[in-house]
């Protein structure tokens, strides 16, 4: 059995168990890759929230943390739930042609397939104030673009907006959850004279719940990573990482940015950390309170 | 089948030469100096450089001199990608903790040599320069401040950038303008002058574009005509106290409100991304003056674009600080040792090649258009530039001319937040009145960076 099991265990020692323990230990040391790193105990994690002293004076710390955390709770805060509304609205949708259904199906699929780094590029050049084909379009509406990726206020938006249209995995999930409701439960519902709200409120969504769930811990876990759209959109226009305005410095850019830009890498490896366990805890509780509204059609709930 | 074994003989055969290589090379350098004999063993060694495009030949023809200087050292290029920084030494770290660092790198800026050379990436070269009779005085008094810190001298400047005003001649005269501006205040007038706006008030022609994120304009370089300085004597950060700081984003904040912040970014939005296409807004017309390096009249020679009537100046000084007009940022191609060089001996003379050969130096400078960086070969009469290079040779030579922002041992990884601080208050989220505190809370987060990258 051990033998069965040695190749597992030899990739999991070496390349996560190992690691993971090596990234805990930098993460109470002052590491730059060149020197040895050096024990300076919890002043790594006290850096983050501003409460240390260095060289005997008070530091305020890092003054980007709170900012990276912000964005990256709007980004999930915002961005999810449109996500997952609609995903369930585009998917009911493809439930309903009769000829061409999986034309319809590829198509709303195909952007997903699409790399994010290029996407991310292309939205760029949509998305340009002045020569991207949105705003000169709002521009024969009599309509006042606004700046998009040059405004603090719009960046962000203008990626929620990436993500929609890159949607297709979650529609092929919720697809395949709308399909699987047994027919004769609309069949009954209607029997009662129930309506097309009533009919989505008590069989269509408590059947998808299980879907629904699955998304929503992905995509919470997603939220937390959001690298490659902000760190592609914030570079390509010439504002550099972060920009506008650290509008676009979500927390996996600014861990980014501390190891491989700055090489403080004992703080990166304590950014990386408090990102573990706070996805621990989101997704723990997140199971925790599910057993009170995700329904599992096999009836074991 | 025979292909198989002869190439598994050959390998065999590489694999003793290789063999023998290494034990030559760590003979050598194991007394941690320079030789003091010239050992003439064939060796290969490695180099790491940046220069890609249409600078990639001019260099390896530059670079055959070497070759039939010393015929017994074969250079094995690695040309490294060019990421946002101008430097690969994210790669070097990786190539040195993986024990198979190039004999000789040489990145196009020199961003990370403070936090690099006390750490100990790159190696001392006080001792071969010593042994060679070189000091860092042979080269401009920049050189010192991005090559050597805390007395380590990590590098050698090998060409460089030099930055000035670039203005075009034509609608100069159009705008009936005698000459390129001297002060900040003839800038701001020339520059409302030379702007062209379309009806709705958005902008055709730009005088000049005072946005930090502009092609090479940094706060730091608007900041210096006003000699500001960004640590006092003792190190501690000044932008608070330094009265210059204050004057320069004063100076920018009311070119934007002239323009309209809208309206200016807008214009940059529709030019991101051409600083270096045939695209680009100057060359093209759209901006009348800009703060630029060196490269750039190379660039104008070689693009295809409409015929570009311009000159060249020192960046404007403020009205009281007369003697700021001529001095500005330089620095650019570095050139050192690794730390764990395989044959740093063999190593120490190509870095000497490159840093001062007279004929290499202007041979580079006549093709890819960088300032020679030695007297030798700034004054050499072989030196074919356009009239419009003088300028940056000026600005390299002159002894306030200097690296920015300063490099430090923590490196200078702090300028990341004048940069936030640029961004905000360009776009008015900081008023005049807050300017004071903000630059105080500006210091304090350069301190507590500072403090970082010793501590935590």
């Amino acid at each position: 059995m051990l033998l069965f099991l040695s190749p597992w265990i030899f990739g999991f020692v070496v390349f996560t168990a190992g690691p993971m323990l090596l990234s805990l230990y930098y993460s109470f040391t002052h590491y730059d890759l060149i020197s040895s790193p050096r024990w300076i105990g919890l002043d790594n994690y006290r850096y983050m929230i501003g409460k240390l002293t260095l060289n005997g004076q008070p530091n305020q710390g890092d003054p980007y943390f709170g900012t990276a955390v912000r964005n990256t709770i709007w980004i999930i805060v915002v961005g999810l739930p449109l996500r997952i509304v609609f995903a369930i609205a585009t998917a009911m949708l493809l439930t309903r042609p009769k000829r061409g259904v999986n034309g319809y199906r590829t198509l709303f699929f195909m952007p997903s397939m699409a790399p994010t780094v290029g996407a991310s590029l292309v939205f760029v050049y949509l998305f340009n104030p002045v020569t991207g084909p949105i705003n000169q379009f709002l521009g024969h509406l009599g309509i006042n673009g606004p700046l998009w990726f040059f405004d603090p206020t719009w960046a962000k938006p203008a990626l929620v907006v990436l993500g929609l249209w890159g949607i297709g995995d979650a529609i092929v999930l919720y697809l395949a959850g709308l399909l699987n409701v047994p027919r004769d439960l609309y069949e009954a519902i209607s029997v009662e004279g129930a309506n097309a709200w009533q009919r989505f409120r008590y069989v269509t969504f408590p059947m998808l719940t299980p879907v629904i769930f699955f998304t929503l811990i992905i995509g919470i876990i997603d939220g937390f990573q959001y690298f490659d759209q902000a760190y592609v959109s914030a570079t390509t226009t010439g504002n550099g990482v972060g920009s506008p305005q650290n509008s676009l410095l979500f927390y996996s850019v600014w861990l980014y940015e501390q190891a491989f830009t700055y090489f403080h890498m004992g703080y990166a490896a304590a950014m990386a950390w408090i990102l573990f366990i706070a996805t621990m805890v989101l997704t723990a509780i997140l199971l925790l309170t599910s057993r009170r509204w995700v329904h599992y059609g096999g009836g074991l709930s | 089948m025979r292909r198989t074994r002869l190439l598994a003989l050959s390998s065999l055969a590489m694999l003793v030469v290789a063999a023998g290589c290494g034990g030559g090379s760590s003979s050598s350098s194991s007394s941690g100096g320079p030789a003091t004999t010239l050992d003439k063993t064939p060796v290969t060694i490695v180099l790491w450089d940046m220069w890609s495009g249409r600078e990639a030949q001019p260099f390896k023809d530059a670079l055959k001199r070497f070759q039939v200087k010393y015929p017994w050292i074969t250079i094995k290029e690695e040309v490294q990608p060019n990421p946002p920084n101008d430097t690969f030494d994210p790669n070097l770290v990786n190539a040195i903790n993986g024990g198979n660092p190039p004999d000789v790198a040489m990145p196009f800026g020199p961003d990370y040599v403070g936090q690099w050379c006390a750490g100990g990436l790159w190696q001392d070269l006080a001792p071969y320069m010593k042994a060679d009779g070189m000091t860092i005085n042979d080269f401009a008094p920049a050189a010192i401040t991005y090559t050597n810190v805390g007395g380590k001298q990590c590098a050698l400047p090998s060409l460089t950038d030099a930055f000035g005003l670039y203005y075009n001649k034509d609608m100069f005269a159009k705008a009936g303008i005698a000459g390129p501006p001297k002060t900040m205040d003839e800038l701001m007038a020339d520059a409302k002058k030379l702007t062209v706006r379309n009806p709705d008030g958005t902008i055709k022609v730009a005088g000049f574009v005072p946005l930090n994120q502009w092609e090479e304009l940094g706060p730091g370089d608007l900041a210096n005509a006003w000699d500001a300085k960004w640590f006092d004597s003792s190190g501690k950060p000044q932008l608070a106290t330094d009265p210059g700081w204050a004057a320069a984003f004063m100076w920018q904040r009311q070119l934007i409100d002239w323009y309209g912040y809208d309206n200016i970014v807008k214009f940059f939005a529709a030019n991101t991304n051409n600083e270096f296409n045939p695209s680009n807004a100057f060359e093209n017309g759209k901006v009348a003056m800009m703060f630029d390096g060196e490269w750039r009249t190379a660039f104008i020679k070689g693009d295809k674009h409409p015929p570009l009537n311009y000159g060249t100046a020192p960046f404007p000084a403020a009205s009281d600080h007369p003697e700021m007009y001529g001095p500005a940022r330089v620095g650019g191609t570095i050139v050192g040792i690794p730390k764990g060089a395989k044959h740093p001996d063999q190593a120490w003379l190509l870095v000497k090649f490159l840093a001062s050969d007279t004929t290499y130096l202007v041979q580079m400078a006549n093709s890819v258009g960088n300032v020679p960086t030695t007297p030798a070969s700034q004054s050499s009469p072989e030196l074919s530039l356009p009239p419009q290079f003088d300028t940056f040779l000026h600005v390299w030579a002159n002894p306030k001319s200097a690296f920015a922002p300063p490099t430090t041992p923590s490196g200078n990884g702090y300028a990341n937040h004048l940069d936030n601080f640029e961004d905000a208050w360009q776009s008015g989220k900081i008023s005049d009145a807050d300017l004071h505190s903000q630059l105080a809370t500006l210091d304090q987060q350069i301190s507590n960076d500072l403090a970082q990258g010793a501590g935590p």
